[in-house]
Formats: structure tokens, sequence, C-alpha cells
């Protein structure tokens, strides 16, 4: 008979978990909107998000953890520090300038890879680790969200990704738990992908990709329908992505509830956002493009492109 | 977004690499740009360096180019008949081929092409359509072209024109060409099918029905020649017609020389800004000028190489003399019938030897096409006039003879003019050579009859193609 151990109460450790989701999704909602609102990144000549492009994310987002569990730690370690280093320079140089943002991913990381081998020693030295492990993260949740939203990723797209890595989550958390081997191989290398905090022997933790989601879906709301639909967005966040993924072990699982396993939070937040998308739609009618977007921010709409034209034509004088 | 990356790269690898472009993927791309526009209601910051080529640092370009000549020669060497027997004669090796070098090859003429226009076809192509000159200024020419080229140049010409707004989904497209301008016709069809808009190909119909579907069919882009372009503004103002009959944004006229009076008629007339006159000729498509606000014909360096070859000494033209110019498209734009170094015979001036102001300033220029080599006047002391220098100044007269019909020739010395009389309506003889004077033209004024007037210089508009309800067609019933 296995002996459970509760360093608290599971109510205590359920409302900590939401208080430190809730914490993650406030911050990194409000700071992907503002940058969405104030930003404006330098995006490609041609291409916009598409359908297509939620299907190879969410490929990749299928393999990637196969390769990650097939990799050296140090193999990963140099593709989190490559992808990290990507995100916040692609969101952040344009803010920081080069030498500013180069500084800033150097002290970040470098803080970071000290911090995974030196100080993980005691509660506080995790809580250290895990400061600075949630503002890279945050910061590169944050840029990544914008780096979508402003290439033309819709709502539709956020709503479809959702339902996707609800499957993706149920299989990965619950029949082939994989992503909690991973973490758990992974958990005290640096820049492992999640933001949280430790109290007493339990770490309360919520991974990037939910925080992705939960930006994304957050102010692609925005973005698409306006501050009501992105408080909507926001709500549905909170009770979904928030309450229930930290609850719910709570209220199924009273006898052998413990924190430190996995909960699938998407299986839980992509249905919800997935009607919820539906319901806007229903309600609001079509998305704004990001060219009606920033026509609505500003009463100078976007001058049309005027120059010359070198049409075929047949031949010579 | 992830997709257009690829297809962007594919497509500059392509072009670095100078090998065969997929169709499809500029197709694909041209899909990408038109839902970038419907995102962002315009391209990316960069946009313009898929359109006008990433190298305008002169050295840059000089090696670019040098390269695109070597893999030109190097496969016109080993397929085309005519240029294999060329090299050998000449004793050149195309794989060193540079710019410098490439003036001793002999330029290709028209009459090269013409009789021996098997010679030209490549022996690794598939011959798929046949498209002739117009013949306006002589003898028909046949080119071959390969089924690569004809989905490729709509595929390039389209994501040209949708990336620079000159082409928009909605728009419709009314082309009043010859219908035999296969390659004009195919790529404007075509260019317009990719953009999801509109094409009506009316060919050069009664100036009446031309103006009924212009402005009943609600055509946004119109694409004509300048004789057809003069014939439906007067045909439009005996309608008693204005710019609020018509729906045009664009208004492109090309292939013989646009005179200022018709440009500004005709900006009235339907409500453009402006009239646009790009250079291109069958011979040596896809290869297109555009024209600046300046004045300046700024020529295609991505696709191929134009020269302005002195008329004298077959030297680059010097800066303010007169040159032809010479054209060689690169491979892998050209494919089938391609032509090194063609002669268009199209004269232009060479600009003054200092640095362009104008917004297309990064792209070399000459100055607009003044007219064919063969129809300069050229007089006792040197001094030469071109068909442009005529048509200007004919066409400004009060009353607006559009399209200009004159016989010049020099006589003792001064210019002998030919004129239908309705030229020079509402001017006395001599208050008609005061106004050629007045332009630097001193003439000698011979007037005939309006009967005579076609017959005194051919323009494109004569090509009428009748209809079973035009009057031509009732004449004959």
């Amino acid at each position: 008979m296995p002996v459970v151990i509760f360093p608290i109460p599971q109510w205590e450790e359920s409302l900590t978990l939401f208080c430190v989701i809730l914490t993650g999704v406030i911050v990194v909602c409000s700071g992907a909107l503002a940058y969405f609102r104030y930003v404006r990144m330098v995006r490609p000549p041609v291409g916009a998000f598409n359908t297509r492009d939620v299907v190879i994310l969410l490929i990749v987002i299928g393999v990637l953890p196969f390769v990650y569990g097939w990799l050296p730690d140090t193999a990963v370690t140099c593709i989190l520090l490559v992808t990290f280093a990507s995100a916040l320079y692609i969101g952040y140089a344009p803010l920081l300038g080069q030498v500013g943002i180069w500084l800033g991913i150097g002290v970040l990381f470098g803080l970071n890879i000290w911090s995974s081998n030196h100080i993980m020693g005691t509660v506080a030295g995790w809580d250290w680790w895990y400061a600075q492990q949630s503002v890279v993260v945050l910061l590169g949740a944050i840029a990544v969200c914008n780096l979508y939203l402003q290439g033309g990723m819709k709502l539709r797209h956020v709503a479809w990704m959702s339902l996707g890595l609800a499957c993706y989550d149920i299989v990965f958390a619950s029949y082939y738990p994989l992503t909690g081997r991973l973490i758990a191989r992974y958990i005290t290398h640096p820049l492992t992908p999640v933001i949280g905090m430790r109290f007493g022997r339990v770490d309360y933790a919520l991974g990037l990709g939910d925080l992705l989601v939960y930006s994304l879906f957050f102010v692609a709301a925005y973005k698409a329908y306006g501050k009501w639909a992105a408080t909507i967005a926001g709500a549905v966040t909170v009770v979904f992505g928030g309450f229930a993924t930290a609850f719910v072990p709570f209220l199924f699982n009273f006898t052998n509830a413990n924190l430190d396993e996995l909960v699938p939070a998407q299986s839980l937040f992509g249905p919800a956002a997935f009607l919820t998308y539906l319901w806007m739609k229903r309600h609001y009618g079509r998305e704004r493009t990001m060219a009606e977007y920033l026509a609505s921010q500003s009463s100078t709409a976007p001058a049309p492109q005027v120059e010359q034209a070198p049409a075929p034509e047949p031949a010579s004088i | 977004m992830f997709e257009t990356g690829v297809r962007q790269f594919r497509l500059a690898l392509g072009i670095a690499l100078r090998r065969r472009l997929d169709p499809r993927n500029v197709e694909r791309l041209v899909g990408d740009v038109l839902a970038t526009l419907a995102e962002f209601g315009e391209a990316g910051a960069d946009a313009a360096e898929l359109v006008e080529g990433p190298t305008t640092n002169p050295e840059d370009r000089l090696e670019f180019t040098n390269g695109s000549l070597r893999r030109t020669a190097v496969r016109l060497g080993a397929q085309s008949p005519f240029y294999a027997r060329l090299f050998s004669s000449a004793q050149i090796d195309p794989a060193k081929l540079d710019v410098a070098g490439l003036r001793a090859i002999p330029v290709t003429v028209k009459a090269d092409l013409t009789e021996r226009p098997g010679d030209f076809r490549c022996t690794d192509v598939q011959a798929y359509l046949a498209t002739r000159t117009t013949g306006t200024t002589g003898r028909p020419t046949e080119v071959w072209l390969s089924r690569y080229e004809m989905e490729l140049w709509p595929a390039l010409g389209a994501l040209a024109s949708v990336l620079r707004g000159e082409l928009r989904p909605g728009d419709v497209m009314q082309v009043n060409l010859s219908s035999r301008s296969t390659v004009a016709l195919h790529q404007a069809a075509n260019a317009c099918r990719l953009a999801g808009a509109g094409c009506r190909l009316l060919g050069i119909v009664p100036p009446e029905t031309a103006l009924e579907s212009l402005a009943e069919g609600g055509a946004t882009i119109l694409l004509t020649n300048p004789s057809y372009l003069a014939e439906l503004v007067k045909a439009a103002r005996r309608a008693g017609m204005g710019a609020g009959d018509f729906r045009l944004r664009r208004l492109v006229s090309g292939g013989e020389v646009l005179s200022p009076s018709l440009v500004r008629a005709a900006s009235g007339m339907f409500g453009v800004p402006h009239v646009e006159d790009p250079y291109s000729m069958t011979e040596i498509v896809p290869i297109t000028g555009r024209p600046c606000s300046q004045g300046h014909m700024h020529h295609d360096t991505n696709l191929g190489l134009t020269e302005l070859v002195d008329l004298h000494t077959g030297e680059p033209a010097a800066p303010g003399a007169l040159g032809t110019l010479v054209i060689t498209p690169y491979f892998p734009y050209r494919d089938c019938t391609p032509v090194l170094r063609y002669d268009t015979r199209d004269v232009a001036r060479c600009l003054p030897d200092e640095p362009l102001h104008c917004e297309l300033a990064t792209v070399p220029a000459t100055s607009l096409v003044l007219g064919k080599a063969d129809h300069l006047l050229r007089m006792p002391g040197g001094e030469i006039v071109t068909s442009r220098q005529f048509i200007e100044v004919i066409e400004s007269l009060p009353a607006e003879p559009w399209p200009a019909r004159y016989r010049a020739a020099a006589c003792d010395g001064r210019i002998r003019l030919t004129l239908p009389a309705s030229a020079i309506a509402g001017y006395s003889q001599a208050e008609a050579v005061r106004h050629f004077a007045a332009a630097g033209l001193d003439v000698d004024l011979d007037i005939v009859g309006d009967d005579q007037a076609v017959s005194l210089r051919h323009t494109r508009s004569d090509m009428l193609e009748t209809t079973f309800a035009s009057p031509h067609a009732l004449v004959g019933a």
C-alpha cells in the first residue's frame, strides 16, 4: 500500500497551484497584449499565418518530445538555448537594439545556467532558479505569441491549435506519459521551459506551451473582436486553464492526489477555447484582419501602394 | 507562413544557382502575396527586394550580370545551333564571357531571326507555342516558346504586379491589343487568373465597342497601344463621355510612342492620375523597361542585360549620344528561342554620366525610347531627328491629330514633312510651320488629303478587327 505524503492539505496545494498559474496567466496575457498594442514586429515581406502552419506546428510539437527524449541533455540544452535566444532576439531587438538584446540574453542565460548548477540545494535556491526561469519563459512566450499574431495568426487558428493540443496533452500526459518523464528528467537543467515556484517539497509549475496558448487565445480574441471578446477569453483562460487545471486533481482524485504529477492542462482548456471561439464567431461574425485591427487603432487607414506598373506589353516601337 | 518561407527560399535558390524555376512555386507565391495583402493590407518592408532584386551595389550587380551572362551563353553554346556557330566562328569561350567580353559578340539582328528561325530554337526544349510580332515595323518574326516559359512569365508578372499593387483581386483588366499578340494576351489573362482579377481580351475592335465595354463592364485596368488609346479618347469625346463614366484606376499603354498631349487627354478622359508607358518587345520577353516620373526608361537588370550601343560605332553609347537597345534575356527566364545581344533597333539616348535622383534611381536607365533606328531622319549637317520628336510635336497641334500620321524626309537640307489636312485644322500653313519651328524642327509642310492619312504612317490601331456588328462587317455583307 503506497504511502501518500501531503506536505500541506490538498486544497491548499490546489490553491497554491492556481495562484501560480493565475500569476503566470496574468503576466503573460497582459504582457503579450501590451506588446501587441504598442510594438510592431518586423514581418517578412510575404507570408501570413494559415491553417497549414497550425498543422505544421502541431506536428513539430508532437515530434519534439521524442526528439528531446532521444537526445542527451546537453543537446536539449543547446536546442533550448537557440530557441529562446531566437525568440528573445526577434521579440526584443526592436526595443533594446543589437547591443542591448545580446547583453540581455547573455545575462539571463548566464545567470540561468550558473544557478542551474550551483544553488538548487535549498527551497530559496529553487525559488531563485524558478524566478529567473520564469522571466526567460514569460518573455519568450510574449515574443512568440506576438510573432504568430502579428504574423497573421487568427483566433480560428488558435482555437484549432488548442483543440489539437488538447488531444496531444491527453495522449502524452495520460496514456503515454512522455511529457512527465521529460520534465522529471530535465527539470533542474538550464532553460527548462516552465515557470513556477517551490513551496516546501512541492513544485508548482506551468509549461511554456500552456502559457503560449493562453496568451495567444487572449490576444487573438482581442485582435479579432475587441476588448469584450478579450475579457471573455481571459475569463475562459482563468477558469479552464487555471482553476480547472489546479483543482481537477483535488476534485477527482481525493485519495491519490499528488500535485507533482503532470496535469494535462490543454485537455481542459482546448475544448473550452474552441467552443468559445465558435460562440464568438457566431456572435461577432468575421474576425478582423491585422490591417483592420491597425486601422481601428488609428484614424489613418493603410495607404494604398501607388508605384508604377510594368505590365506585359506586346511589341516594340 | 512556413510554406511561404520555403517557397521564397526555393525561388531565391533557383535564381542564385541560375536553374530553371518551378512555375508552380511562383504561382503559389502569388497566392501567398494575396493572402498577405488580405491580412495586412500591404506586403512587408522588404517586399521590393522580391521584385527589384537585392543587388543595388554596382560591384555585386556586375558579378551577378557576369554570372548570368556566362550561364546563358554556356547553354546557348550547347543547345542553340545559331549561337554554337557564332561562338565557334568568333572563337569565344562562353564559360569565360563577361560584360566586357560581350562586345566581341556581334549583335543578333531581326533578319537573323526571320531568315533562320529554326537555328535559334534550343535543342533541349520542346517547343509549345509560336508567336509572331505584329509586323507593324516590317516582316513579322516568329518566336517559339516552351510551355515552361508560358507558365513562368505570367507567374513572375503576377508576382511583381500584386506586390506593387498594380493588380488586385476584383480588378477587371480590359485588353485592347491585337489578337495576334499571343504572348501579351496570354500573360495578361494568366496574370489576372493568378491575381484573382477578371480579364477581358477584346482585341482592336471598333473604339465604340471598347468604350462601351470599358464603361459598362466596369474595367479597372486598360491595357492598349497609344494609337488605339487615341482612338478611344476621340470616340469618348464624340460620345460626350467623361471621367465619371469609367472606373479605371490604371491605364497602361505601350508598344508605340506615347506623346504628352495624348497622356494629358487620356488621363482627363478616363480619370487616371497618369498613363503608364512600359517597354517590351516580343523577341526579348520577359525583359521590360519602366519609365519613372523624371522621364527615364529603367531597364530590368534581374531577368536580362540591356546595353545601349552607339548607332555608328557599335560601342557603348556615350552620355548624350543616341544608341540602339541591345538586349540579352538570361537563362532560366528565356528557354526555347533565346537570343543573345538582340538588337531591338529601338533608339534611346544615353543619360548624362551623373547620379539619378528619381524613384527608380538604383535601376540603370536610358531616355525613353525615341523610335526605331530605321525611322530616324538624318539631316545633312549630321543632325538626327527621331520619331518621338515628330510625333510629340504633331500630336500637340491644336487639332490634336492623334495618332500622328506623317511622313518625313530630308530634302535640300531641310525637313519635308507630309501631313494630312486635318492635322493642321485651325492653323494656317504658316502657323503650323511656326509651331514646328518653336519645337526646334524647321520643316517644309506638304499637306495631303485625309484619305491618304493612313498610308503616311501605319499604327497598331490600323489592325482593326471587325465583328459581325461592326460597320466594317455590315459594309461587306
